[in-house]
């Protein structure tokens, strides 16, 4: 490869000396002249009708300059990065502990915390699902009204019937990965102030452009009236994609005419957060009994929780991906986005690829192992090459160095461990 | 009694959205003084973006990586980056900052070529020097050609956007291209089974991964070594328990990630197949680091002591209660 004078060279990263120095400003660490503090008010139960909420005691007591709920959310109160069916505020059904019912801006948090603590908040509670197979029966409470199965992503290449009717071999294994946060250093923060006309927000953010236009649309402006400037962030691993604080923090600065800071506890940003969706996989392979792939039939149910977020972007990369890296003729995928009322899910670094990975890698070393070949040749046997078609039936004529990767990792393995698998 | 295994895990990863339009654009002022203001919609979260993308505008533009400086998301100044997911931003806003390095370059090139009096492709800019081809040491320096066009009216701006070439599947079938360029990799672990307390320990993790081309090789280790700890923690200890939606381990005194302690010695090796429509060939590896880890893990766990772990994390328990199903 031609040998270049900037790229290819570890040139020191841009943000090294603001980060090693502690000078970088954090959304929390921002403190600007007034500046009031939110907190929002969540729900402690999973699934419920919301039916009234009454904020009288909070709104008198002494430094509370606003107190919103859903009433004040001046167009659409919907935001969602896929699907917009996530509320700003819960106006009439709660969907899962942690929905947002209720923000305050106060002179202090403390004044804030104490403002929440009195309000009251009447609801009625409702059959709640949380196991995602169950979710899927008719008979399951309805998290949505459009059904509990959100989405399904389908891939069909070839006979299936056939080539499991021919294959010397068939592996067959149910697989369930867990929900995982993404643990980021910095939990959700932003402020936000008036500049003029315009509401200017400094937040911790993977998605400026996406959160300036939920934020205009919620707040009935002009996109150029919502200036987003993403802060220092402290990671986001998916995280940090979909809107966390930026809605309350544009509304109450408007509102309180005061610029505002919101930001989360740890707690809070485990409980308000997407997650990784933890996934049930049935997963069947076809081999002959050289090893070579024949089919994968393959039963994806990823639980998304109690909105869409990134769930059917993450469900269709894992049918697309769940091949693994191999050439497979006949392929089957059904994959499944399933609303319960758990925590919401949405994009987690790997996007549902690892979750698939986890299957069909154990698929390929159970494949190897019955027809007697290394776990290393059955990768080689049936590894994506240049021009290899993929199960969504895409030649991919170059840029495929999978072979690679597989013999420098076993020239490093029999290096360092003396051994290959 | 502790018990060793190898195994590995493999892994391919689609760089971008899948099968849907996302863009990236960029701006580039080429200042007087040869700096440049590079503005991309494109957040880095400290995966490090906004030094890669200097760092591909500074190669276009022949001029030195600390000269240029870059804004980036901020939705009031720069154009719209999508968002820093997909393991996308090298490869779409990279190419979009290459664009639009390019379009200023073009500015300059031309300049240069009345100057010398050649044609514009024997023209080259190298260490902020403009010379022509086997004639270095009859150079201008770059604020002198800059200066040429300043003097003409002619400003040196660029703005460059990339979309990558995909189709959407189909609904059926799920047929279609639904990524331009894909990465690939491999892991190899080491594992030690302690039969006895059902422990797994992660000796060393040896992460071979297609990047296409490393635009900075340390940051893209940097990744490996993250992401690959990020995949130690899926597959050992990382579990939010959750109890009718209730979530049982909101702070990490109850939810367990990987601490230093847990690290095992890596072996990051960089591949390089590059991507035709990557800007120098570079793909993405923000992802692809994990990916492979826990099934990796899984593997070399059967490899060790002869159980197949189907449920993730892969815990003390389970390991234990395998061993006794197996005897």
């Amino acid at each position: 490869m031609q040998e270049l004078n900037v790229v290819g060279k570890s040139v020191r990263r841009k943000d090294a000396l603001d980060k090693v120095l502690g000078k970088s400003q954090y959304s929390g660490d921002i403190k600007l002249p007034g500046m009031l503090h939110v907190k929002v008010l969540r729900s402690p139960v999973a699934h419920a009708l919301l039916k009234n909420i009454d904020c009288r005691a909070a709104e008198s007591l002494p430094g509370v300059h606003a107190v919103l709920t859903a009433k004040d959310i001046p167009e659409s109160n919907t935001h969602g990065i896929i699907i917009k069916d996530e509320p700003v505020l819960v106006m009439d059904k709660i969907r899962k502990i942690g929905d947002p019912l209720v923000v305050v801006a106060a002179e202090t948090e403390e004044i804030a915390l104490r403002a929440l603590s009195l309000i009251e908040v009447e609801f009625e509670e409702l059959p709640a699902v949380f196991d995602p197979e169950e979710a899927m029966k008719p008979e399951a409470p309805k998290v949505h009204d459009g059904g509990n199965i959100q989405s399904i992503r389908k891939i069909r290449k070839g006979d299936i019937e056939a080539a499991f009717a021919h294959a010397d071999i068939v592996v067959e294994t149910s697989y369930r990965t867990q929900m995982q946060e993404h643990a980021y250093i910095e939990p959700e923060a932003g402020v936000a102030y008036l500049d003029g006309d315009v509401v200017v927000l400094r937040v911790s953010t993977q998605n400026p452009h996406f959160d300036c236009k939920e934020v205009a649309r919620n707040l009935a402006l002009p996109l150029n009236k919502v200036r987003i400037v993403q802060a220092p962030t402290g990671g986001g691993f998916g995280g940090k994609l979909d809107i966390s604080v930026q809605i309350y923090i544009a509304l109450l600065a408007i509102r309180a005419k005061r610029p505002v800071r919101l930001v989360y506890t740890r707690e809070e940003s485990m409980l308000a957060s997407t997650k990784r969706h933890p996934y049930v996989i049935k997963y069947k392979t076809a081999a002959d009994k050289n090893g070579k792939l024949m089919a994968i039939d393959v039963i994806v149910i990823g639980d998304t929780g109690a909105y869409a977020s990134y769930g059917p972007g993450t469900l269709t990369r894992s049918a697309v991906h769940a091949t693994g890296p191999y050439e497979v003729p006949n392929v089957r995928v059904d994959a499944y986005t399933v609303y319960t009322n758990n925590p919401t899910a949405g994009a987690c670094r790997g996007f549902g690829v690892p979750q698939l990975a986890f299957a069909h890698e154990q698929q390929m070393d159970m494949v190897a192992q019955r027809a007697g070949i290394s776990p290393i040749q059955v990768r080689l046997l049936n590894a994506l090459r240049p021009n290899s078609q993929t199960g969504t039936g895409q030649v991919l004529e170059t840029g495929v160095g999978f072979v690679e990767t597989i013999e420098v990792a076993q020239a490093k393995a029999l290096e360092v461990l003396g051994r290959i698998c | 009694m502790k018990k060793r295994g190898v195994g590995i895990g493999c892994m391919w990863y689609g760089i971008g959205n899948t099968g849907l339009p996302n863009p990236a654009g960029a701006f580039v002022d080429w200042k007087d003084d040869a700096t440049v203001s590079l503005m991309v919609g494109a957040a880095d979260i400290g995966q490090g973006s906004n030094t890669v993308l200097a760092q591909i505008v500074a190669e276009e533009l022949g001029v030195g990586y600390e000269d240029v400086l870059v804004t980036s998301a901020d939705t009031g100044v720069t154009p719209d980056g999508g968002a820093t997911s997909a393991s996308r931003q090298t490869y779409i806003s990279g190419n979009a900052a290459h664009l639009a390095a390019q379009e200023a370059k073009k500015v300059v090139l031309e300049e240069a070529k009345e100057m010398f009096g050649v044609e514009k492709n024997q023209v080259i800019i190298r260490d902020r020097r403009v010379f022509v081809k086997g004639q270095e040491e009859n150079y201008k320096s770059l604020e002198e050609v800059i200066g040429g066009c300043r003097r003409k009216g002619k400003m040196t701006i660029g703005h460059g956007w990339f979309n990558p070439d995909t189709t959407g599947l189909d609904g059926e079938t799920g047929a279609g291209s639904p990524y331009d360029t894909y990465a690939f990799a491999t892991q190899i672990v080491e594992v030690e089974v302690d039969t006895e307390t059902g422990q797994v320990e992660v000796l060393q993790i040896i992460a071979a991964h297609d990047v296409g081309r490393a635009i900075n090789p340390l940051q893209v280790e940097g990744q490996i070594e993250g992401g690959s700890t990020m995949g130690l923690g899926l597959a050992l200890y990382e579990e939010v328990k959750v109890l009718d939606g209730k979530i049982k381990t909101p702070s990490f005194a109850t939810y367990l990630i990987p601490t230093s302690m847990d690290v095992p010695t890596m072996h990051p090796l960089i591949v390089e197949e590059p991507a035709e429509s990557g800007p120098f060939g570079a793909k993405g590896v923000g992802e692809p680091a994990l990916i492979p880890t826990s099934a990796a893990i899984a593997n070399a766990v059967f490899n060790a002591v002869g159980i197949r772990i189907t449920e993730l994390p892969i815990t003390p328990e389970k390991v234990l209660d395998q061993l006794a199903e197996n005897q």
